[in-house]
């Protein structure tokens, strides 16, 4: 027990990261690289069937089946179905998270240093959006706009975007005030110049915190959507897709649903329980809030 | 005060106003409704016609504004394109299911969720305390889809001891309730504790407590009421998230709610199902928030007091 706990904080003092969240990482790493090296490693179409190997059990449940995760129920592999729906979620939730990024930064800058009308009509508009639960903008969009990778990405951003915005514009505001603006203001900096050179760089570590924690809702908001037959369309495949697949079989194969399922719970494990960790590292008064 | 809730209100007016414009102009501009419902059909010039003109699609943009919205006040709503029925006589016939689903799940989730939370702040660093952790862990890790679809394979499929979807008796109630509650119930538990632990070490306990106030008394009475605040707020957005969930939780149970039918529409493209259901959504959530908004007066004189001043 003694000897457990002191090499937990060996591992500890020598990378600054406690040994679970390291863990967290590691995974959350070799997940991610194996599922996006799927196309070179697993070339496949992922229409294609084979009728005759229909529903096979997968090799941890009856040795003599050839397929890892067993198959489904036209026959694919669901190994390598279930690598390219990882890539295919987190592609979409890393994408989305930059767009909203992106798009909840500029509006942010320009409430927070233009003010007067051009911040009132931000500020309206993101609480607006955040009146709209999320899940109905994607409804709505995948009513009137159809469905489709990039459908999903943009919901992501509009969906998103507010949080960053919300935060940039009081960050902003707080920050006008200090010295050192004021100091580079009266050398003569333009609005860009601060913005760029003394307030973004303030707060990066403020979005990158907030960027990792909603990554999770991303991975979420894509699957849901893609479960509901609104996202992802086959023969095209996500984590969603696969899941809402293996329904109609849980009575038999329930491995069809499961299995995507508790690859999707662990990645939004990894995700969340990593930025709770880089929120409390980068801003310790946060600790043990929320 | 009054002055307060007045702006508010006209906010919440102005919001659901623009929300809808915004949803009117983008349906209008996403594409023909005409050529969707034709969408397999061999259609002549005058079918397309009649049916414009029965839909009121050859009217000008703006004239079309002002029919949608003085119907918007006279309850009409146009017709469903699948049902052939009016919009709002569906909506009247689901609400109740999903009324029901949602009040009990935000119940659940409030009974539950304070009190463990409480318990988990007194006994902090306890073997309660840490499964009360890693339970909230799960609650949001655990989408509620997921959720559904394990309890269904558990309790109905292998146990058979409830039903997997539809309503009827109450067994049918269970289920979609535990897994509606799960995300709420976990977010207000681990809230009630941390806003409870940020108070309880305050002077003012210390001091209610040389009194020789009960400590019982003292954690209802005096830490209780200050870490509600918080708590309030979450439950705030916790009605977001639940008429965000109960859409997915509906749909996973095949319960008859607006849910289905709001998902329904969205997949066969029954626009005006969709467009009034998302306008009435915005108009429920807008005025929940507006209501805690206005309940945090009576929560805390001091935000009280300083409403009275601006």
């Amino acid at each position: 027990m003694n000897t457990k706990k002191r090499k937990k904080k060996e591992i500890k003092i020598r990378t600054g990261i406690p040994p679970s969240i390291l863990f967290l990482m590691i995974t959350f790493v070799l997940i991610v690289g194996i599922s996006f090296l799927a196309p070179i490693l697993f070339p496949t179409d992922l229409g294609a069937t084979n009728l005759r190997a229909r529903l096979l059990a997968p090799s941890f449940l009856d040795p003599s089946s050839p397929y890892l995760l067993g198959t489904d129920s036209v026959g694919r592999d669901l190994t390598v179905r279930v690598l390219y729906a990882t890539r295919m979620t987190v592609k979409i939730a890393f994408t989305g998270m930059l767009f909203a990024l992106t798009f909840g930064t500029i509006m942010g800058v320009l409430a927070g240093m233009c003010g007067g009308k051009v911040d009132l009509f931000i500020t309206f508009l993101a609480d607006t959006f955040q009146a709209v639960p999320n899940m109905f903008i994607g409804i709505f969009c995948a009513c009137f706009f159809g469905s489709g990778e990039w459908m999903i990405t943009i919901v992501i951003a509009v969906t998103g975007w507010y949080h960053y915005t919300k935060l940039i514009r009081s960050q902003i505001l707080q920050l006008k005030e200090s010295k050192y603006i004021e100091c580079s203001r009266a050398m003569g900096a333009s609005g860009l110049r601060i913005v760029v050179e003394h307030i973004l760089p303030n707060m990066a570590s403020l979005l990158i915190v907030r960027a990792t924690m909603s990554l999770s809702s991303y991975i979420l908001l894509e699957s849901t959507l893609s479960y509901l037959g609104l996202g992802i369309q086959p023969p095209l495949t996500s984590l969603g897709v696969l899941i809402s697949e293996g329904r109609d079989y849980m009575t038999n194969q329930w491995w069809l649903a499961i299995i995507p399922s508790i690859i999707m719970c662990f990645l939004i494990l990894q995700v969340s329980l990593v930025g709770d960790w880089v929120r409390d590292m980068l801003d310790p008064k946060l600790k043990n809030r929320g | 005060m009054k002055k307060y809730i007045l702006t508010r209100a006209i906010k919440v007016v102005f919001t659901v106003w623009f929300v809808w414009s915004l949803i009117f102009l983008l349906t209008r501009f996403s594409g023909d409704p005409v050529e969707w419902i034709f969408a397999d059909m061999d259609t002549t010039e005058a079918m397309i016609n009649t049916l414009k003109e029965s839909l009121g699609l050859d009217l000008p943009l703006w004239q079309q504004y002002v029919n949608s919205l003085t119907g918007l006040f006279k309850g009409d709503a146009g017709m469903s394109y699948f049902f052939s029925r009016p919009v709002t006589e569906l909506f009247a016939e689901r609400i109740g299911a999903t009324v029901s689903l949602g009040a009990g799940a935000l119940g659940l989730a409030v009974l539950i969720g304070v009190p463990m939370g409480i318990l988990a702040a007194m006994k902090r660093g306890t073997a309660y305390d840490r499964a009360c952790i890693g339970i909230t862990v799960i609650g949001h890790t655990v989408p509620n889809f997921v959720l559904g679809i394990l309890l269904i394979f558990l309790f109905a499929l292998k146990l058979r001891m409830l039903p997997s979807g539809s309503t009827g008796t109450w067994k049918h109630y269970i289920m979609p309730m535990v897994t509606l509650a799960m995300g709420p119930l976990t977010a207000i538990a681990r809230l009630t504790r941390t806003a409870l632990l940020d108070v309880i070490g305050q002077d003012y306990l210390d001091c209610a407590r040389a009194k020789g106030v009960d400590e019982k008394k003292v954690i209802f009475k005096h830490a209780l009421r200050n870490a509600l605040i918080p708590v309030v707020t979450v439950m705030a957005g916790q009605v977001n998230m639940l008429v965000g969930g109960a859409v997915i939780v509906e749909n996973v149970f095949a319960w008859p709610g607006l849910g289905t039918l709001i998902i329904k529409g969205a997949q066969r493209r029954d626009f005006l199902v969709v467009q009034y259901g998302i306008l009435m959504i915005v108009i429920f959530v807008s005025i929940v928030n507006f209501a805690v908004d206005l309940s945090y007066g009576s929560l805390d004189p001091r935000i009280r007091d300083s409403r009275d001043k601006n």
